[in-house]
């Protein structure tokens, strides 16, 4: 997925797996992420619910370390909306 | 492990230092949730932080509780170091420790930290 992904194109996306973790403090959102990914098949994509800014950050810095395909966020109503496809 | 990376901590502050006792268990969380190895070393008054009993009244504000950090910690596969002399010189016996703790003296350490892509020391 180009990184250049539209914030259209993420609204588009349904996600086959939502991790809500909102309310949890760092590490949590990443740690919820991690095990959530576990749980689909390559080509999946999981959205990361999070109250925490940073998230979105962290988020992306896993992905590239990991080497899954961080696609972007999505802002909702009081928290964000973390889209990652898992490539391995 | 995906990879060789390992990261060592070594954890010189107890309960009294909350703060300080939880961060390097954030840390060691978010290492291994990217395939990195993590070694935890407890040195000092760090070694409190792995009686039994002690990791429920821990609690860094901002921070995850202590208790569930280290609960993540164990079940992603870190390892948890305990110095040996430390202990002994705070009374503290293996019956003492919470279960998957490893007692050591000086040379593991160091074996740990030479062999490691890097240490930190909180």
């Amino acid at each position: 997925m180009p990184a250049t992904i539209t914030e259209s194109e993420l609204e588009a996306i349904t996600a086959d797996k939502v991790v809500d973790a909102r309310g949890a403090a760092c590490p949590g959102p990443l740690l919820e992420a991690k095990k959530g990914m576990g749980t689909v098949p390559v080509g999946a994509i999981i959205e990361i619910w999070s109250s925490d800014p940073v998230t979105k950050s962290d988020i992306g810095a896993w992905s590239a370390k990991v080497g899954h395909a961080f696609l972007g966020v999505l802002v909702a109503d009081g928290y964000e909306r973390v889209l990652v496809r898992r490539q391995k | 492990m995906a990879d060789t990376q390992k990261l060592v901590f070594m954890v010189l502050h107890g309960p009294d230092h909350p703060e300080h006792a939880t961060i390097p268990f954030v840390m060691g969380c978010a290492a291994l949730a990217s395939d990195i190895e993590v070694v935890l070393g407890f040195q000092a008054d760090g070694v409190e932080l792995v009686r039994v009993g002690v990791a429920d009244g821990i609690q860094a504000p901002g921070f995850p509780p202590f208790a569930k950090l280290l609960r993540d910690f164990r079940e992603l596969g870190g390892s948890l170091l305990v110095c040996a002399p430390c202990m002994n010189s705070r009374g503290i016996t293996a019956a003492d420790l919470i279960e998957g703790t490893e007692i050591v003296a000086a040379g593991r350490f160091v074996a740990e930290i030479t062999s490691a892509t890097n240490s930190l020391v909180y």
